[in-house]
């Protein structure tokens, strides 16, 4: 069928006006001021001592809970995908299923657990256990951001799992290989796809996320997504903020070319 | 070919209720090239995981030179395996795939080179090191499997239905290029297939299966001439099967007829199943044959022509060099010595039931 | 089995904390306690509440159209979509999924301001349509990545094959190719769905006036404290999709009845799976979706005789409103806010044209200045007789002529204490800066609040300007910050309520609610004087319904309604006739909420200190934020 391309034309249509047009906005806010004259300086707040602190600590902190989310979800991945087809199906799911309660409750109900005298600590104080007090601490944001983002790194690890032949594992044990060194030298590399995918998957929400840090930092940490969400609901400051967000935009084009290089025939996605 | 090399006793694998093997016995010797045919669904693929190390056995044991080795995990059993689908690890270039067992087992550098480039020489690909699997085609990725078991210095090579995968002409080039290689490497390979043909040309001893019981064990000329029953000689070749009684010693009655046969020791009167292969009915004027027949279908085969023959109501399938055209009346003839009398099994078990060699 | 059994643990420590804040919410809907962090007792009042509350329904409504309508969209489109970069060559779809990965991978903050800009850039106005245009976007994605995994399965010889034998290229599609892919195209459906229903940030940039999805009618019940028929909803929305999950899985496989002599076992069987698979779930969605619609019914049918309200969070009794419509027949549009800083740029921008709005002072003073105010008909407000005139006098510090602005609620700054966990009676802002109060203060997170209090410690103007000043304030709330557990707006009263913090910078209207709740509470004025405020109506420039606005404000004036009002959110009112009405007199007479004129001695009104020193506090008060 040789008009079959034309099928994609709604949705370039669509791409173009609510993808491409809108980005192409906010390089022109980002690189003008409010008089509509070609500036640098609303990408030069960056380097403010507050902006950078703030970038900063938001790479850091989504570094650390990009991580943990690796370490907690490789071998929740590696279970689910031993589990019989039927099974995974449901389970999978239930990664799926806490979507369907709002994700600003949930995490709000991190603070029910976490406070000083939250469900944790009167559990902890019951078996007379050290109090945990790290609410409105960075470990909170950590947490926070582990829970909301760790179905988006097992669900593509957990993808490319389930895909690798099930002979090419038997393949490294019958050539010598004892468990781990068929993990290391076989497993982890097959797997690479989808870890690349879901460290992008994790990483990028964190960096940019100004609703976790709100709910679980008591507003005490100002993450670069708080920053541009002030510049735009408080501080009306809409140059800046654009400017802001350009600067964030080199993580997002950074981790497409990660995927492209790791990942390029989009095995690891989480769906 | 004369020491036992592996034994297995009594073992009985099954996934479930599923009963995928009971207790089969089977013994491997040295340097033989043993063939497990059977349908899909046979056990055979069972048996040969079992031996790869990749499923346990729920009773019995695998004796490996002299030694039980049920317990021992696959990467310290002194065997190889080439995987169906080859099994090739796709991030790893060739000469990495095929240096994968020597790396683990820490052998130099030297020492792999050396082994690497002398099993591509082997398998006819010199010069692929640096290929990666998927620039390959399935018949060179399947030397390749086989080039990465073989650098072990495996005592038994384990194969499982490795040329499925590949079209008819590489399929019959890579039959006598394994026969070549187990000649060359003087080891004993285990061969799992459904291919009758396959099986035929290559091996020293053939094993058939059904429903996770041993059918017949035997050389390929056994197994085609004088299968045990009804199954194998279905399974083997082309055959006619019909319901016969033996008369007596000597004499059966099939197709309407009497006719003469070498067969005895069945009693008297007893119902047999008899096999006549295709191409053993001669065809003859009519009259001149034990029973009459008419041709009612014909086909050119290239080596031969197929007929199917209607005689006294029975259909016949006969492969002769000779042409008759439909509606030619002809006469049905078959020498005693090419009609195999089996017995007949009294239920659908017994059927698939073991039998003693 | 060693193994087995930790694999076993692992995956249940991955559950609870997966679920243990799901389950917390679930006991939550069960609280009879409307504060968070307090249990009551078991009740079953929320239900009920909730299907009486129409502003959650309609936002549940919506969340669901919303949902359903931009996962149909974009099914349609992105299975399209996906069928034509099949079909291109290597170098275009490598292209087009570029594109398409971009809203994947964008932060949700880039792309819902790119959208904002847009919207605004091209005079849309913002609101459903928006949102639902920004939804199909997200959305499209996730079914193009679902549906071209199978698009690449499907063998292409079997619909050249239906070709071959006859088939038109569209019945071949939709016989051969179609049901090949469809268990792509509807997860990429749900997913949709599941995304759209779960968005809380580009619904944040992309929304307008009126509408609310749950998930922005939740963010700004947050520093409000979320109403507890949200808890109810979220239960009742939940428990339906874990049934219809158990129900999808639960239902016997298909290959289950195989052999031949179950066939008469397997027809009834049959008909049980495709009741449980099929049906049931078919008919729950169905049902949610009717009563969604039934619920939306009842608020569509906005007639163009409407009055556009942006008041802050939780700052009106619903009753009233109802009343209003029923009165005067005028549909009310209501929108919040969470603070002065939020509306400001709403209301300059254009593009939303609201008809009455309630800043504080300052925020009155700075619209005033910047022209967006419209000077109020008072002969339409005969009710502004019964506002106390001391009111109307405070009003001129920041509308000097009484022009464009009527009081609304009015009140102070002050330290909220729990007598049980600080030593001394406290009476100065002193208190904050204690050590011994370490992780127990809570400080309001804005600007001006934070600033104010500080500088009247120090024992400057609130309204100060002066720059040594106000880096002495800044260095004093640096300091402060290692004592304080959270800077909250009205989180406040929660916290304080379930007794996390011992010291919290409040409003005196939140003050009753919360010595209600836990009469361990203390309100005080600290003696160097603070901020008294007043939150006063006015009337945006650019209003399409002034007069409806002025009915509005007129309405509110009255004394019954700001006796309701007061009732509900214990907001101090200027309203003299209101106040007369309230019932229990040590109410009426209290000093938290009826000051002495003797205790507002050393108190000040915010002003407008003009964009430059504005921006001066926002730059010191973001170098403290982020220390």
């Amino acid at each position: 069928m040789k008009n079959k391309k034309l099928l994609a034309g709604p949705y370039l249509f669509w791409a173009v006006s609510f993808i491409i047009i809108p980005l192409l906005m906010i390089v022109y806010y980002g690189m003008t001021d409010s008089k509509g004259h070609f500036t640098w300086s609303n990408l030069a707040q960056i380097t403010t001592p507050e902006n950078l602190k703030a970038l900063g600590l938001s790479i850091l902190l989504s570094l650390v809970s990009t991580l943990f989310c690796l370490l907690l979800a490789y071998p929740l991945a590696m279970i689910l995908s031993e589990l019989s087809m039927n099974q995974t199906s449901f389970i999978v799911l239930i990664f799926i299923l806490p979507m369907w309660m709002n994700f600003l409750l949930r995490t709000m109900a991190w603070q029910n657990l976490l406070e000083k005298n939250g469900v944790i600590n009167i559990v902890l104080s019951f078996f007379h256990l050290p109090e945990l007090t790290i609410i409105n601490t960075p470990y909170a944001i950590v947490l926070g951001m582990v829970y909301n983002f760790l179905p988006f790194m097992v669900l593509p690890i957990y993808n490319v799992l389930v895909k690798i032949d099930k002979d090419v594992i038997s393949a490294a044990a019958d050539l010598g290989a004892n468990y781990w060194q068929t993990f290391f030298y076989i497993t982890l590399p097959l797997t690479v796809p989808g870890i690349i995918s879901g460290i992008t998957m994790v990483f990028v929400p964190s960096l940019t996320t100004f609703v976790i840090s709100d709910l679980l930092g008591g507003s005490k940490i100002l993450l670069i997504g708080n920053v541009i969400e002030q510049e735009f609901k408080q501080g009306s400051n809409w140059n800046v903020g654009s400017g802001l967000s350009l600067i964030l935009m080199i993580f997002i084009i950074a981790s497409m070319a990660l995927i492209n290089k790791y990942d390029k025939d989009g095995e690891g996605t989480a769906f | 070919m004369t020491n036992k090399l592996i034994d297995i006793v009594k073992v009985s694998k099954s996934f479930g209720e599923n009963l995928v093997l009971d207790e089969l016995d089977l013994y491997i010797r040295e340097n033989e090239f043993l063939t497990l045919l059977g349908p899909s669904g046979c056990g055979k693929t069972t048996l040969l995981r079992i031996l790869g190390g990749f499923e346990t056995p729920d009773k019995g044991d695998i004796i490996f030179g002299g030694k039980n080795i049920n317990a021992l995990p696959p990467n310290k059993r002194q065997l190889n395996t080439v995987f169906q689908k080859y099994a090739l690890f796709s991030h790893m270039t060739i000469a990495e795939n095929i240096a994968f067992g020597l790396k683990i087992k820490g052998k130099s550098k030297s020492y792999i080179d050396d082994k690497i480039r002398y099993a591509l020489k082997l398998v006819n690909l010199d010069g692929f090191e640096q290929r990666t699997p998927d620039s390959l085609s399935g018949g060179q990725q399947q030397r390749i499997a086989i080039a990465r078991a073989i650098v072990n210095e495996p005592q038994v090579l384990l194969l499982d239905e490795p040329l499925g995968a590949l079209d008819l002409k590489l399929r019959q080039d890579m039959q006598y290029e394994l026969i070549r290689l187990k000649n060359e490497l003087g080891i004993t390979f285990i061969y799992v297939t459904h291919d009758q043909e396959e099986a035929l040309t290559m091996s020293d001893t053939i094993v058939v299966m059904n429903q996770g019981y041993i059918q017949q064990i035997g050389t390929p000329e056994d197994i085609y001439n004088e299968p045990q029953n009804a199954f194998v000689a279905d399974f083997i070749g082309e055959s006619n099967i019909f319901a016969a009684t033996m008369v007596k010693d000597k004499v059966v009655k099939m197709l309407g007829a009497i006719w003469e046969c070498v067969d005895v020791g069945f009693g008297e009167n007893k119902p047999v199943d008899a096999v006549l292969r295709p191409e053993d009915i001669d065809l003859v004027k009519p009259g001149e044959g034990v029973i009459n027949g008419v041709v009612t279908n014909l086909i050119f085969k290239g080596v031969h022509y197929e007929m199917e023959v209607l005689a006294n109501n029975y259909e016949l399938l006969v492969h002769s060099t000779d042409m008759f055209p439909v509606g030619t009346e002809v006469g049905v003839k078959v020498d005693p010595f090419d009609i195999q009398i089996m017995k007949k099994p009294e239920s659908e078990d017994e059927e698939v039931s073991n039998i003693e060699e | 089995m060693i193994k087995e059994s930790l694999k076993k643990i692992y995956l249940f420590l991955i559950m609870v904390l997966l679920y243990a804040p799901i389950l917390t919410l679930v006991v939550l809907s069960f609280n009879s306690s409307k504060s968070r962090s307090k249990w009551g007792h078991f009740t079953l009042d929320w239900y009920r509440a909730l299907f009486q509350n129409q502003d959650i329904m309609n936002a549940l409504y919506t969340t669901l159209i919303i949902a359903l309508v931009s996962a149909l969209i974009a099914t349609l489109l992105g299975t399209a979509a996906a069928l034509g970069i099949q079909g291109m060559r290597r170098r275009f779809r490598t292209l087009m999924m570029g594109i398409t990965n971009i809203p994947m991978l964008n932060a949700d903050i880039v792309t819902g301001i790119s959208l904002m800009l847009l919207f605004i850039a091209f005079r849309f106005s913002l609101g459903f349509s928006t949102i639902l245009l920004a939804h199909i976007t997200f959305n499209i994605p996730y079914v193009i990545l679902s549906v071209m995994p199978k698009l690449k399965q499907t063998n292409r010889s079997t619909y050249e094959a239906a070709l071959d034998l006859g088939a038109s290229p569209v019945y071949a599609f939709f016989k051969v190719v179609f049901p090949d892919i469809i268990p792509g195209v509807f997860s990429g459906f749900l997913l949709a769905f599941t995304m759209s229903l779960d968005d809380f940030v580009i619904t944040h940039f992309t929304k307008g006036p009126g509408i609310d999805t749950l998930s922005t009618k939740i963010y700004s019940e947050v520093r409000k404290g979320i109403k507890p028929e949200m808890y109810a909803l979220s239960t009742l929305l939940f428990l339906t999709v874990l049934v219809l999950l158990m129900l999808i899985n639960m239902a016997p496989e298909k290959n289950a009845a195989t052999s031949a002599k179950r066939i008469s076992v397997s027809r009834g069987h049959k008909i049980r799976r495709f009741c449980l698979r099929k049906l049931t779930p078919a008919a729950i969605i169905i049902a949610i979706v009717i009563g969604g619609c039934y619920y939306g019914s009842k608020e569509s049918g906005h007639s163009s005789n409407q009055v556009i309200v942006y008041n802050w969070g939780e700052y009106m009794d619903p009753d009233v409103l109802d009343m209003f419509e029923e009165e005067t027949g005028i549909d009310v549009v209501y929108e919040e806010y969470e603070t002065n800083e939020i509306m400001y740029p709403k209301v300059q921008s254009g593009a939303i044209a609201y008809d009455v709005v309630c800043p504080s002072d300052y925020m009155v003073q700075r619209m005033i200045e910047s022209n967006l105010l419209a000077e109020i008909d008072f002969d339409n407000i005969p009710n502004l007789k019964n506002i106390g005139t001391t009111y109307m006098e405070q009003s001129r510090q920041f509308d000097p002529d009484n022009l464009y602005s009527v009081p609304y609620t009015w009140g102070t700054v002050g330290i909220l204490y729990n007598k049980t966990m600080v030593d001394e009676p406290i009476d100065s802002w002193s208190v904050l800066w204690d050590e011994k109060y370490k992780d127990s203060i809570l400080m309001q997170d804005s600007v001006r609040d934070a600033f104010g209090v500080t500088l009247k410690y120090l024992g400057y103007s609130l309204n100060s300007t002066d720059l040594d000043e106000l880096e002495e304030a800044k260095n004093l709330l640096i300091e402060q910050k290692p004592l304080v557990q959270a800077y909250v707006v009205d989180q406040v009263r929660d916290k304080m309520i379930g007794n996390e913090a011992a010291i919290g910078v409040i409003y005196s209207g939140e003050a009753i609610y919360t010595q209600k709740e836990n009469p361990n509470l203390e309100y005080v004025i600290p003696k160097e004087g603070s901020n008294v405020w007043i939150d006063s109506w006015v009337i945006p420039k650019n209003a399409k319904h002034k007069e409806n606005a002025e009915a509005f404000i007129n309405f509110l004036c009255r004394g019954d309604i700001a006796k309701m009002n007061f009732d509900y959110i214990t907001y101090s009112t200027p309203n003299t006739a209101g106040r007369e009405l309230i019932e229990d007199p040590d109410i009426r007479n209290s000093r938290i909420a009826f000051p002495d004129a003797s205790e507002l001695a050393n108190c000040e009104t915010f002003k407008f200190l003009g964009d430059e020193n504005d921006a001066l506090y926002n730059r010191l008060w973001r170098e403290v934020k982020s220390k």
